[in-house]
């Protein structure tokens, strides 16, 4: 198999990726869009619903700095403590998830050209040893952007001021705390119409599906 | 009476009572403070004056708790002389109300009582502390109750108080239990009353009963008054009695000695029970019809779930407003009198639109038996859809005896209006405060970032690229092409080879223009070598001669003869004819290309 083919293989099965990711399909979400709506819930009065679009809103542009300004604006006049991001989640997120997945795909396209050139024809080695690094590099961010993003896939927004969280998945359970509006939580396991959620601080408990937003809707 | 008589009694009641005062003397036991409240403790002191105190065994009374707290060494003054005194201490707890004799933990001492009222008693010594003036009585003196008898030698009495009517079979009817004592001669109550017949159930009795003191036939009694509910299993006429255990002293003196003893007094009548040990009895009230019709079949709900009396329902919501999804608490309330413990709903088993939950009750009494209150049965409700929503009302059954039948209750429907999910409204716009001008209000909140403009590109949804199946086919599939092409194209040996050999050749080409015969013969030399190595799958170094002979034949010699000038070249100098170079590069040619030369 010459060089030539398999570049052609490469452009036809991009091609064929960006084609299936094309296709038209409803509702449409955008990073501004959800940020103005967020913008009109936290006008509203009503932070939970701000915070959820918020979160949205930066699930599709992390690094934009008018919503994490207005996300944690937010968050400290509920009375929700800020959520820390290091540097390295800094870096990793410092693109897009749709650019990382691209990035991913260039990644594995430099990596495997650079290998099987070199094992088609050992001249010019130095650019094959920078195909593999640069391939490596840009697979490397995609799976840290990915592994970043993973449990922000399964937090949830309360919507509800003074949230009970309870002990057992039913609306008669004993309360075992409270959760505050506009506080993120992670959802670890769903029963009927009630979700097991754990806070940043370690507490577990069932809260009414009602009262939380997923930061990611499921699809019904 | 005679006089004779009454110096005859007079001798035998104060003979026992001087050899008790001297006896006194030696060792004698007190009790402080002797009204006490349930939960707090008294000390009991076992004092001998003679010098000589053994261990005494704690005693044993029901109802009582004693705990050895240490010896006491002391002086005691008798009549202006100090005499020493040894003692042994000991706290004791009640575990329950009521009048207690403790024995005599030496042979020299004498019995001693504790009073023990319930916590809530303003005045624990109030119960059988003597009144320091008789006149006038507290309560006027009244005869003992109809059909009641005093047992135990007179000191005590049970009634037990029911209704006259006839009952039905499950309904609470409220009873009372009256139990009446001598104090001093009722030294203590070691349980609770009991009901005797098996066909009814006794709730609800309280460990306090109610106390009253009341002079009946002219002698003092404390009357404790038990309120509780009996409830009949099954219909007939029956017969109902009370047991209660007590301990009681009984003399065995005539009557008309204690009626002299009486005259003299209350020290004088008490001291005619200071030598008598109590004894525990069981006093029985007098029977008590009682008739149990059973509950009619006839009209009978289906959903009767048992309760007898006369009640009232009300329902209520915790919030007519909410949004779908929310969790709503329906209460019903059922108040009245009756047998609360049969008083069941089970509410909605189901509803449209709604979600239901299993419901739990709770009871409030409204009296201290549980014969009146309040039960309140709530239902956690899930509105599964926005909008006006109505609950209907809420049924509920019982049977009155008042009446004689059946009643069916029903609450009044409830509305309540439900509104769209917070989670399923957080992607559309809220309502915007309005300017004057009717305009949307873009103002920012102070220290709010304002709007983006209008987006310009979108997304179908929130999951990342990388987590989509469909995207995740893209770098599969790659990854699949990109490993299919490195098995495709596998590396060949013979072009390596044949390239490799030509790489050499030219540089032995190179060497022979430039004459430089040293160059020549080392490069033909290595190039050989390793062409052989690879052949022969051995390492350079261990080819000798013997191999070149045996494996290349004739050419093997030449090879040798090669590899000699090699080195003469290189350590002597020598300088071969231009003919030389193409005769070698023509060996070695046909070693690296044609495999033999």
């Amino acid at each position: 198999m010459r060089a030539p083919t398999i570049a052609m293989l490469i452009l036809g099965l991009g091609l064929w990726g960006g084609q299936s990711l094309a296709q038209p399909s409803q509702p449409r979400y955008s990073a501004d869009g959800l940020y103005n709506l967020a913008n009109s819930y936290a006008r509203a009065g009503k932070p939970g619903l701000a915070v959820l679009n918020y979160e949205r809103a930066a699930l599709l542009a992390p690094n934009d700095a008018d919503i994490n300004a207005n996300l944690e604006y937010v968050r400290a006049g509920a009375g929700v403590r800020p959520e820390p991001r290091n540097r390295i989640a800094r870096v990793a997120e410092a693109a897009g998830p749709t650019a990382s997945a691209w990035a991913g795909v260039l990644g594995i396209a430099l990596l495997g050209g650079a290998l099987l050139a070199g094992r088609i024809s050992p001249r010019f080695p130095w650019l094959r040893f920078g195909g593999i690094a640069l391939g490596g590099a840009l697979i490397a961010l995609t799976v840290a952007n990915a592994m970043l993003l993973w449990p922000r896939m399964h937090e949830a927004v309360v919507l509800v001021n003074q949230t009970p969280a309870r002990v057992s998945p039913v609306p008669m359970g004993d309360t075992a705390f409270i959760l505050p509006e506009a506080e993120t939580v992670s959802v670890t396991a769903e029963h009927e119409d009630f979700i097991l959620i754990r806070t940043r601080a370690g507490l577990s408990g069932w809260v009414a599906r009602a009262n939380l937003g997923a930061v990611v809707p499921q699809a019904r | 009476m005679h006089w004779s008589k009454v110096f005859v009694a007079m001798l035998g009641l104060l003979a026992p009572a001087a050899y008790a005062m001297a006896q006194a003397g030696l060792a004698y036991e007190t009790i402080q403070p002797e009204h006490i409240r349930l939960g707090e403790s008294a000390t009991l002191r076992v004092t001998s004056l003679d010098g000589d105190l053994p261990n005494v065994p704690l005693p044993v009374v029901s109802g009582l708790s004693f705990e050895l707290i240490g010896r006491a060494q002391g002086l005691e003054f008798v009549n202006g002389t100090s005499i020493p005194s040894t003692s042994i201490l000991i706290r004791v707890t009640p575990q329950m109300a009521g009048i207690f004799s403790i024995p005599g933990l030496s042979p020299k001492s004498e019995p001693v009582v504790l009073d023990v009222v319930s916590a809530d008693d303003s005045n624990p010594s109030a119960l059988i502390k003597p009144k320091p003036t008789p006149t006038p009585p507290l309560v006027a003196s009244t005869p003992l109750p109809k059909g009641v008898q005093l047992k135990a030698g007179g000191g005590a009495f049970v009634q037990l108080v029911i209704p006259t009517r006839a009952v039905y079979v499950g309904e609470s009817v409220p009873v009372d239990i009256e139990v009446g004592v001598r104090p001093g001669i009722v030294t203590s109550l070691n349980g609770l009353p009991t009901l005797n017949g098996g066909e009814f159930t006794l709730n609800n009795l309280s460990r306090q009963p109610e106390r009253r003191d009341k002079v009946i036939d002219g002698s003092p009694f404390l009357i404790m008054t038990w309120h509780s509910v009996i409830a009949a299993v099954k219909p007939g006429d029956f017969s109902l009695s009370v047991d209660t255990p007590l301990s009681v002293k009984i003399n065995t003196r005539s009557a008309e000695d204690m009626a002299f003893a009486a005259w003299l007094g209350g020290p004088f009548l008490q001291s005619m029970y200071n030598g008598i040990a109590p004894k525990d009895v069981t006093v029985t009230s007098p029977s008590s019809e009682l008739k149990v019709l059973p509950l009619p079949a006839e009209g009978r709900p289906k959903d009767f779930s048992g309760a007898v009396g006369d009640f009232q329902v009300s329902s209520d919501i915790s919030s007519t407003r909410a949004a779908a999804g929310d969790p709503l608490t329906l209460r019903l309330h059922v108040t009245g009198v009756g047998n609360f413990d049969r008083v069941d709903s089970t509410m909605f088993d189901h509803l449209d639109h709604w979600k239901t939950y299993p419901a739990k009750s709770s009871f409030t009494p409204g009296d201290a038996v549980g014969y009146k209150g309040e039960k309140v049965f709530e239902q956690p409700l899930i509105a599964a859809q926005p909008g006006e929503q109505s609950i209907p009302g809420l049924d509920f059954s019982y049977f009155s005896p008042s009446t004689q039948r059946y009643e069916r209750l029903r609450t009044s429907p409830l509305k309540v209006t439900i509104a769209a999910s917070l989670a399923d409204s957080s992607l559309s716009a809220p309502v915007q405060p309005r300017s004057l001008h009717g305009a949307s209000a873009r103002r920012s909140a102070p220290g709010l970032r304002p709007d983006h403009p209008q987006p310009q590109s979108s997304v179908s949804g929130f999951t990342p690229l990388y987590f989509q199946a469909p995207f995740l086919a893209v770098p599969a599939a790659l990854a699949l092409i990109l490993a299919g092409g490195w098995f495709a194209v596998r590396p060949n040996p013979a072009r390596a080879s044949s390239k490799a050999a030509a790489r050499a050749l030219a540089q032995l080409r190179a060497a022979a223009r430039s004459d430089d015969s040293s160059s020549f013969f080392d490069v033909a030399r290595q190039v050989l070598l390793q062409t052989f190595a690879a052949r022969w799958q051995m390492s350079p170094d261990q080819i000798t001669v013997a191999d070149l002979r045996g494996r290349l034949g004739a050419a093997g010699e030449d090879i040798e003869r090669l590899f000699a000038i090699a080195d003469e070249a290189k350590y002597s100098d020598h300088q071969p004819g231009s003919a030389d170079y193409q005769r070698w590069l023509g060996l070695v040619r046909g070693q690296l290309v044609g495999g033999r030369g």
